[in-house]
């Protein structure tokens, strides 16, 4: 049993690294956000969110809390028809008197329509969209981000080789003992050491050691296993398996990185059945991947390898999106339903994180995820080609 | 922790009393460990508004956004859970279900978006959503004994951090960090040298709570950076604070708590701030950074 002949089939579709321009990206999306608003008649975007300023305007995304990046922020504003977007830095739209600074920047809305992210308290109170017609940014960001451009698909690919390379001298570390915190630091020295800090680091990295039955781990509302909780500091058993799961920001396009390690020791047979199993359902799925298949097909492949169980966890997803998000559209398999997968279309350019789980109640689970996108007749690999250890062949 | 949730949830209550709400509803992550206590998976940057907690006055009772009970506390139970989901459907479906809601007449809101505010209109018509952000961090402004100490915590870690990163750079301090539990940063760790001088400075929040530390090697004296400090007691505003600090720019007094909080005090921030007794401050120039707490006859470094 080994890996079914997957890690060949990565590498042959692997797309090469390219040099990325970022001039050109930052026109190219600013075109695709100006056609989105020209359709949906948006007289102007109001964007405070961070991927979406990141979107717009290409300030990458600050390794940062919520709180900070919050209180201090770059903000986006994109006229209908401009040649290129406004960046005010240094707004404080949680404050008053910050708001007062930011709608003096922003000018009247009064009338106009608004795409708008979030309405801090301090925005609403100010009474900042008052007689505005107020849309959901995500209504013209979501669309116009559904497909990414070569230069985005080459950062995506970039931000996933660094979080890869970071986790070779991270997984060394893994032994009976450590707790998951160092394992983590590990991770996070390592980022630091590649490239003198020029990734941002986006989640408290994951190491989950997973329990083998569902019953003993937390209680969930979908019967199902709970993951990833980030909660705890556990220390690593001889013998688990650990759920890896880590992310990271490179020129604003996140990295997503998923598998599952043993400690101490090489995979039982039962356990490299899962991983084989979970090999089957990822080949299974990437057949299918090409311009004009529906989500629905994708999940169909799946599930025709493993019917007894949907190989996926019921409360994520088989399939996300990543880009300035590290999930975003399109998202299949979740509980938007088949009707919504079945709708979705698969087209040149769009990027698919998929994520099987193979779950043995009694054995336990093999989580991993690889990054694809879907090229004119198929689909590429995103990433330098990761090793499976300790599965694999 | 028991006792800190307990007080922390009275102090939420009280609000919505004073404030006449029937539910506030909490999308930011410090408003819900605020109120609830209960631990997530921390992400970077900031999120899309969602209903992540919904507190009900009529019933006392709390309801959080979750899809399994590792990291809830006890005092809300499992039925109180409504997983996460994609479908706008389900998250209304789950909010309708939710005694107390849907004939709320004022509802408060950490924030907003334009999805929350058209979402709400169907499932609370008779509501009035309320901006209570202020509110609460009029009250999460002063900090109890138990958060002091946190702080505390936290700031030791971090100080610990700089050290070591100005000794043996940053990824010896990222490793630092791990062994001491301490994975999720408030702030991006500067390590940067100029002109022969090092700078460092290491944010982190442990147990939900943010500590950090800036230092500069070799040290030299920071007037203004001792100025900043001397000036935040209590009964201090802007002004005092800015006179204190004279023509020099780029420094920052502001409250730390769960995070980056009000008051913020800068060159042109803080109108309307008076500094009180109990608040907690990460005070900063572009060479030094401390937290303190104030006391009754001044401050105290953490």
């Amino acid at each position: 049993m080994g890996d079914q002949g997957l890690s060949a089939l990565l590498t042959a579709h692997r797309l090469s690294p390219m040099a990325v321009d970022e001039a050109r990206m930052l026109r190219e999306r600013h075109g695709r956000l100006q056609a989105e608003m020209a359709r949906q008649a948006v007289d102007v975007a109001l964007l405070l969110h961070a991927p979406n300023v990141a979107y717009s305007t290409g300030v990458a995304r600050r390794s940062e809390d919520v709180t900070h990046a919050a209180n201090r922020r770059s903000v986006a504003v994109v006229e209908a028809g401009a040649s290129s977007p406004r960046v005010l830095v240094d707004v404080w739209p949680e404050l008053d008197e910050g708001v007062a600074a930011l709608a003096d920047a922003v000018g009247p809305l009064a009338g106009r329509r608004v795409a708008v992210d979030e309405l801090t308290g301090a925005m609403v109170r100010a009474g900042m969209l008052d007689g505005a017609t107020v849309v959901e940014a995500s209504q013209v960001i979501a669309p116009a981000k559904l497909t990414k451009t070569a230069d985005e698909l080459a950062c995506i690919a970039e931000a996933q080789r660094r979080n890869e390379a970071a986790m070779v001298g991270t997984q060394a570390m893994v032994r009976p003992g450590v707790r998951r915190s160092e394992v983590a630091g590990e991770f996070l020295a390592q980022l630091a050491s590649l490239d003198g800090g020029s990734t941002a680091n986006l989640i408290d990295p994951i190491f989950e050691p997973m329990p083998r039955t569902i019953v003993v781990g937390p209680r969930t509302t979908t019967g199902h296993v709970a993951f990833p909780t980030g909660v705890g500091d556990p220390v690593l058993a001889d013998g688990d398996l650990v759920w890896v799961d880590t992310g990271i920001d490179h020129c604003g396009y996140a990295s997503d990185f998923g598998r599952t390690w043993v400690v101490g020791r090489d995979p039982t047979e039962a356990e490299r059945e899962l991983f084989a199993r979970w090999c089957s359902v990822m080949i299974a799925v990437l057949d299918e991947v090409r311009p004009g298949a529906t989500g629905g097909e994708l999940c169909r492949a799946a599930s025709a390898v493993e019917p007894a169980d949907r190989p996926w966890l019921p409360h994520f997803y088989l399939v996300h999106g990543l880009g300035v998000e590290s999930a975003e559209m399109p998202l299949l398999g979740t509980d938007l339903g088949p009707e919504f997968d079945e709708g979705l279309v698969l087209a040149p350019g769009m990027v698919l994180v998929v994520e099987p789980v193979i779950w043995e109640d009694g054995v336990g689970g093999y989580r991993a995820e690889e990054i694809v996108a879907v090229t004119g007749d198929g689909w590429c690999h995103l990433g330098g080609g990761h090793d499976f250890t300790p599965f694999g062949s | 922790m028991s006792e800190l949730r307990a007080l922390r949830r009275e102090r939420v209550f009280a609000l919505m009393k004073d404030a006449d709400l029937d539910a506030l509803v909490l999308g930011r992550r410090d408003s819900v460990v605020y109120a609830t206590g209960a631990r997530s998976l921390w992400t970077a940057g900031t999120r899309p508004f969602g209903a992540a907690c919904v507190l009900v006055a009529a019933t006392d009772a709390t309801h959080l956004l979750s899809t399994w009970d590792a990291g809830v506390p006890p005092e809300v139970p499992f039925e109180h859970l409504y997983g996460v989901t994609w479908n706008p459907a389900t998250m209304a479906a789950a909010l309708r279900a939710i005694s107390g809601f849907a004939d709320a007449r004022r509802i408060g809101v950490d924030a907003l978006s334009p999805g929350f505010q058209r979402a709400a209109g169907r499932l609370a018509p008779d509501a009035e959503l309320v901006p209570v952000d202020d509110l609460l961090h009029a009250v999460r402004a002063v900090k109890l004994p138990a958060e002091v100490d946190l702080i505390q915590r936290a700031t030791s870690i971090a100080r610990e951090a700089v050290e070591v990163a100005a000794a043996s750079g940053l990824p010896a301090a990222l490793r630092l960090l791990g062994e001491r539990g301490a994975t999720v940063p408030s702030s991006p760790p500067v390590l940067r040298t100029v002109d022969g001088v090092t700078h460092v400075d290491i944010g982190v929040i442990v147990d939900g709570y943010e500590g950090g530390c800036g230092r500069s090697f070799p040290s030299s004296p920071d007037e203004v950076f001792g100025s900043l400090v001397a000036a935040s007691v209590p009964g201090a505003t802007a002004a005092s604070v800015r006179a204190a600090a004279g023509e020099a720019t780029g420094w920052l007094v502001r409250g730390i708590g769960l995070g980056f909080e009000p008051p913020v005090i800068t060159p042109d921030l803080g109108a309307d701030v008076v500094l009180q007794e109990g608040m907690t401050l990460s005070v900063e120039t572009a060479a030094s950074r401390d937290i303190v707490v104030l006391t009754p006859d001044g401050n105290r470094t953490l």
